[in-house]
Formats: C-alpha cells, sequence, structure tokens
C-alpha cells in the first residue's frame, strides 16, 4: 500500500482482485457469506501486519517511550471528550494529522482510514438528530410542514451532530496514531508496566499471538469451501450449517491448541507465574512531549470552557 | 453494538470502569480457582476464539450477511466468568487494533457484551437446560434461547446508555454534548433490530454450534458441564422437587400487599347466612381493628397465616425425616 518502505513488499499488502466484495472485474454483486469471512480475515492480518511495519519507522510517536505514549494518548482522548466546541475538536482534529505526518504515517492514508469507516457511519446515524423531531431548538432550515407541525434542521441539532462527528473522528485517530506507531509487544508491555494486572497482559499476548494461529484455520476451512464451490453457494439454511460446523469446529480446534500451550507450559517450568523484561527508560524527549502534551490538553479545555 | 469514543460522555465511561473492576476481579478470581495454572492459555485460546466468532458472518435471507457476538456461546462452552475475560480480551484486541469500539468506552462495551450478555444469556440456559442430558436437543435449544435474550438485554443495556446522554449532558442552549437521542427513540430502534435480526442470527448461530458439538465433539462441551449425563437424562444431583413449591409459595408471599389494591369482597367466601355456628375466629374478617386500619388487619393476618402455615410444614417435614432416618437406621441395623 502506501508504506513504500517497509519491509513487506506492497503486493504482498495489496487487496486481492479476486477478493474483492464489489466485483472489481466484471459485473457488481453481493459478497456471500465465504468471501466477506475471508475478506474480513484477510483484512485482519492485512491491519496487523501494516501496523508492524510502520510501527518499525522512525518517526517521532515511534521514539517515544510506550508508557508515556499510552499514558498522554488516554489523556488526550479524555481532554476531546471533554471539549463542547466544534472548532476545538477541529483544531485537536488537525494537531493528530500533524502528528501523523510527523511520525511519518502518510497523511492520505490516515484520513482515510479514519473517515472512510467509522465517522460517515456516525454521520449516518447522527443525520435525524438534526431534525427538531428529535432535537427541540431554534429551526435553522426549514423543511416544510408534516401534519400541521414545523419540520426542520434546528442550529441545536446541527451543533450536536457536528460535535460527535468530529469527536469520533479526533478520538479515532488518537487511537489509530498509537497503534500505529506502537509495535504490540511494546504496547503489551507499556500497559504490563502501568497499571494492568499481569496476568491480563499473559492472557491478552497470547490471545493476540494464536489469534492469528486460529485465523489461519478459518482461513483454510473457508477457502476449502470454496474450493468446492461450483456454482453459488447454497440455501441460506445449508450456509448457516456451514458456518455453525466451522465455529464449532474451531472451538474443537481452540480447545485443543489450548491444552498443548499448556502442557507445553507446564514442561518448561510454568506455575502460574509470569515474569516479564521490561527495559523502558524515559528520556528527554519523552520529557518534552508529556509537557507539551498536557500544556495542549489544558489550552483545549481552557479556550473550550472560555477562560 | 460497539459503543465507539464520542458518544458517551467521560462521566459515563468512568462509572462504568468502576463497575467493570470488580466484575473482572472477581471472573479472575473465580476462573483461577477453577482451572488453576490452565486458565492463562484456556482464557488466552478462549478470546481469540471470542474474536473469530465475532468475524463470522452468518447468512440470512435476501442474500446478505451478519455477524453474531458469540458472548453466551463462550458462557455456555467455558462457564460464565471465563466468558467475562475471553469476552473483554477480545473487546480489547478490537479496540485497540482494528478501531472497532472506543478506548474510553471500552469498560461500557464491556458491560454491555462481556458481562451483561454472557451472564444474562447464561442464567436463562441454565434455567431451560436443567436436568437435560448433554446430548439433548432441548439444550441446544436452550443455547439459543439465552443468545437470543442475552443479545437483547446487551442491546437494552446499550440503548438506556445512549439515551441519558442527551438529558443528562447538554450546554445552555440545549445542545446535546454526546450522544443526541432520547430514551424514547434509541430503545425501540435497538430494541427493534435486535429483537427482529441480530437476536435470531446469535440464536441460530449457538443453536448450530451446540448442536453440532454435541453430535461431533462432545469432550469439548464437557468443559462447563462434568456433572451432566451423556443420554440417559439424568442429572448425577437430582434436586428436590420441593424447590417449585417453595418457590410458589414464596411468591405469593411477596405479592401478598398486592390484595391491599383490590377493592370490594372476595367472591363466593361468605359463610353462608344459616352457618351460625362459629362466630370466634381470632382474625375474623382478617381484620382486628375493628375496621379502623384495614391494611394493618389485612398485613397482620397474612403475616399470622403465612407463620401458622409454615411452621407447620416445617414440623411436618421435620417428622418425615425423622421417621426416614430411624427406618434407614433400622435398615442399616
Amino acid at each position: 500500500m502506501t508504506a513504500t518502505s517497509s519491509a513487506t513488499p506492497g503486493w504482498l499488502l495489496d487487496a486481492e482482485v479476486g477478493l474483492c466484495p464489489c466485483g472489481c472485474i466484471g459485473r457488481r454483486r453481493k459478497g456471500s457469506y465465504v468471501t466477506k469471512t475471508l475478506n474480513r480475515a484477510a483484512n485482519v492480518m492485512h491491519q496487523a501486519i501494516f501496523a508492524e511495519d510502520t510501527a518499525a519507522q522512525p518517526g517521532l510517536l515511534q521514539r517515544l517511550d510506550p508508557r508515556v505514549k499510552v499514558v498522554t494518548l488516554f489523556g488526550l482522548l479524555v481532554a476531546v471528550s471533554l471539549v463542547r466546541n466544534v472548532s476545538m475538536l477541529l483544531v485537536a482534529y488537525f494537531a493528530t494529522l500533524l502528528l501523523a505526518r510527523a511520525s511519518r504515517l502518510s497523511v492520505v492514508f490516515f484520513v482515510k482510514r479514519v473517515w472512510l469507516f467509522v465517522p460517515i457511519f456516525t454521520g449516518i446515524v447522527v443525520l435525524p438528530a438534526t431534525l427538531n423531531l428529535i432535537t427541540n431548538g431554534d429551526i435553522v432550515v426549514p423543511l416544510g410542514t408534516w401534519f400541521g407541525h414545523e419540520v426542520g434542521l434546528t442550529s441545536q441539532g446541527l451543533t450536536s451532530a457536528a460535535l460527535i462527528v468530529t469527536r469520533v473522528a479526533t478520538s479515532i485517530s488518537l487511537v489509530v496514531l498509537l497503534t500505529l506507531t506502537t509495535s504490540w509487544t511494546r504496547l503489551l508491555a507499556a500497559l504490563r508496566s502501568l497499571f494492568v494486572p499481569r496476568m491480563f497482559i499473559l492472557v491478552l499476548g497470547m490471545a493476540y499471538r494464536y489469534l492469528f494461529h486460529l485465523l489461519s484455520s478459518v482461513v483454510d476451512m473457508y477457502t476449502a469451501r470454496r474450493a468446492r464451490t461450483v456454482s453459488d453457494e447454497g440455501s441460506v439454511g445449508s450456509g448457516r450449517r456451514f458456518v455453525a460446523a466451522s465455529a464449532g469446529a474451531l472451538f474443537g480446534r481452540t480447545h485443543a491448541l489450548a491444552e498443548e500451550v499448556h502442557m507445553a507450559m507446564v514442561s518448561r517450568g510454568y506455575t502460574g507465574d509470569a515474569r516479564a523484561l521490561s527495559a523502558f527508560r524515559v528520556q528527554l524527549l519523552d520529557i518534552a512531549w508529556v509537557i507539551g502534551v498536557a500544556a495542549a490538553a489544558v489550552l483545549l479545555i481552557g479556550i473550550d470552557r472560555g477562560f | 453494538m460497539h459503543i465507539p469514543d464520542g458518544y458517551l460522555s467521560p462521566e459515563t465511561c468512568a462509572t462504568f470502569g468502576a463497575a467493570m473492576v470488580p466484575a473482572w476481579y472477581t471472573a479472575g478470581h473465580r476462573v483461577r480457582k477453577i482451572v488453576k495454572t490452565r486458565y492463562v492459555p484456556l482464557l488466552a485460546l478462549g478470546s481469540a476464539y471470542c474474536f473469530l466468532v465475532m468475524m463470522f458472518n452468518v447468512p440470512v435471507p435476501n442474500g446478505t450477511t451478519a455477524h453474531a457476538v458469540g458472548g453466551v456461546l463462550v458462557a455456555v462452552l467455558l462457564g460464565p466468568w471465563a466468558a467475562v475475560i475471553a469476552v473483554s480480551t477480545a473487546l480489547l484486541i478490537q479496540a485497540l487494533f482494528f478501531g472497532d469500539g472506543g478506548v474510553l468506552a471500552y469498560a461500557a462495551n464491556c458491560f454491555n457484551l462481556a458481562l451483561v450478555m454472557p451472564v444474562v444469556g447464561y442464567a436463562v440456559y441454565r434455567l431451560l437446560a436443567r436436568n437435560v442430558a448433554l446430548t439433548s436437543p432441548r439444550r441446544a435449544f436452550a443455547a439459543g434461547v439465552g443468545g437470543y435474550i442475552g443479545l437483547n438485554a446487551a442491546a437494552f443495556c446499550t440503548a438506556v446508555e445512549f439515551g441519558v446522554q442527551p438529558d443528562l449532558f447538554k450546554d445552555a442552549n440545549g445542545v446535546p454534548l454526546y450522544a443526541p437521542f432520547h430514551l424514547s427513540q434509541t430503545l425501540p430502534t435497538m430494541l427493534a433490530a435486535h429483537l427482529l435480526v441480530a437476536g435470531v442470527v446469535e440464536a441460530l448461530l449457538t443453536v448450530g454450534v451446540v448442536a453440532y458439538l454435541q453430535r461431533a465433539n462432545l469432550p469439548v462441551l464437557r468443559i462447563n458441564h462434568p456433572d451432566v449425563e451423556d443420554d440417559d437424562g439424568v442429572v448425577t444431583q437430582p434436586r428436590p422437587a420441593w424447590r417449585w413449591a417453595w418457590i410458589g409459595m414464596a411468591t405469593m408471599v411477596i405479592l401478598t400487599p398486592v390484595g391491599v389494591l383490590a377493592s370490594g369482597t372476595a367472591f363466593g367466601e361468605d359463610p353462608p347466612a344459616s352457618a351460625g355456628f362459629w362466630h370466634h375466629a381470632l382474625l375474623e374478617g382478617y381484620d382486628f381493628t375493628g375496621g379502623k386500619h384495614p391494611n394493618v388487619g389485612y398485613l397482620t393476618s397474612a403475616l399470622v397465616g403465612t407463620l401458622i402455615i409454615a411452621a407447620t410444614l416445617l414440623a411436618g417435614f421435620k417428622a418425615v425425616q425423622l421417621v426416614r432416618r430411624n427406618r434407614q437406621e433400622a435398615v442399616r441395623v
């Protein structure tokens, strides 16, 4: 994709033409459940590999101590959720774009990743709230009458919708910044040295590791199904039986794997306790970053509340 | 149903965070006690499984697909406490890595999908699948009903969380600061979508997986059902049939005050006019205050009556127990 200098070749990160649900070649048709599941699986792999690639680049956020990064971005999320003016939220949003640039992420990709999915969906959801039927207030765009009542967009409704869309976009941008600039192992290590119980981290780390192992099982099952399909996917009932059976079979594998992993852990001396190597050191850049973020958050809320 | 950041106020998120910490602690403690050192790999793999189940597209008529949550399925397979942790972990991976669900709203999402859904669904499942063999179709059906009710309970909680936002958090001009829809709008929308479509998909997947495991991989079902017989329908520890009688009676006792609401007299309870031989009841007409405080008289009568019946039953039980014990000892001798 956009990460041309990454360790993973670009063609491997491209979505396969044959897997595209909208049918890049030929006429447009709805993807079957098999295709959709395969696409989602491919998407999960793609995102994980891509995040590891971008996290390895020498950018501003990549250089920060992950603990500092987790705490400060969490603080920024809280600050953004406290802001009540659309203009201040826009300022915060453009700041995330600058951070993305400073972290050597492609801004186009970053904007697409944030705006293609959730905020547009959010926009559709909050659209009815702009009507005076939902949000009472001063009508600024009259749309006529309905059963004798005046219907129109209210200024309160429009402000509220704009607030939500910008806030959702800014919040997602912040989380995407964190995940694209921090490798999973460093993120886990950061969480471990913060406040999350060690056992939870252990579960989380293993879950993430074996997620991909089980994902390849799913991909195998569905690819096999696809390979055996000649024309369409058959009836809805048979499709449902296949999904249930594959989910059931997957659980069987999951359990067998859990037993094997446990035996492997015990044979290597596992007694129920976990030890961690934590070699983070807070540097000058981290301190500067913390001060900068704190000042930005205070300014953001301060201007927002009119101090 | 994953709530993104920005829909809920930080106050709401903090409240759910405070609510989830004891739930996670209890769940971790319970699971650790049951499966000892095995719990880390079991929960980790369970979480990965949970993540993948949410990825499965289930075909529904009209050529479209929907996806299930699988919270109740994991609760049936691994137990409700393991499900709390497994679903929470899957939600965290989704929130951090795939932007599905917010980070601030993580605890609220966990409350809906990782606590309410598995616990409510599992309770329904246990109620319907009591005393049923492991391979019985009723068990699969119970799991499906659990999935349906569990998902709808979660949708109900989500709708309430959204619906209280505009009333609690708005600025001086009446602009809603977070989710703008009121309860009267969120509840019908969320519940209609989940009662009609998403709940059915959840139920179908849950039934399908349990039925498949009953046919193909029974040992896996035994993880969470160690005491249940495979096929003859007898549970190793039969529960006393008296339980239902007790529950029924307790319900009636609790409902006693409802009688105060009724007006008039009970039909057909008047003594025949000629029956003049007994006029000296202790609480005649369920009243001893001479009609001055009829409610006090009624409730006191109810209390006295309940106590007398309970004492009689208890005495009867004790007598039966005594006789039975004596007979067993006689047999042993």
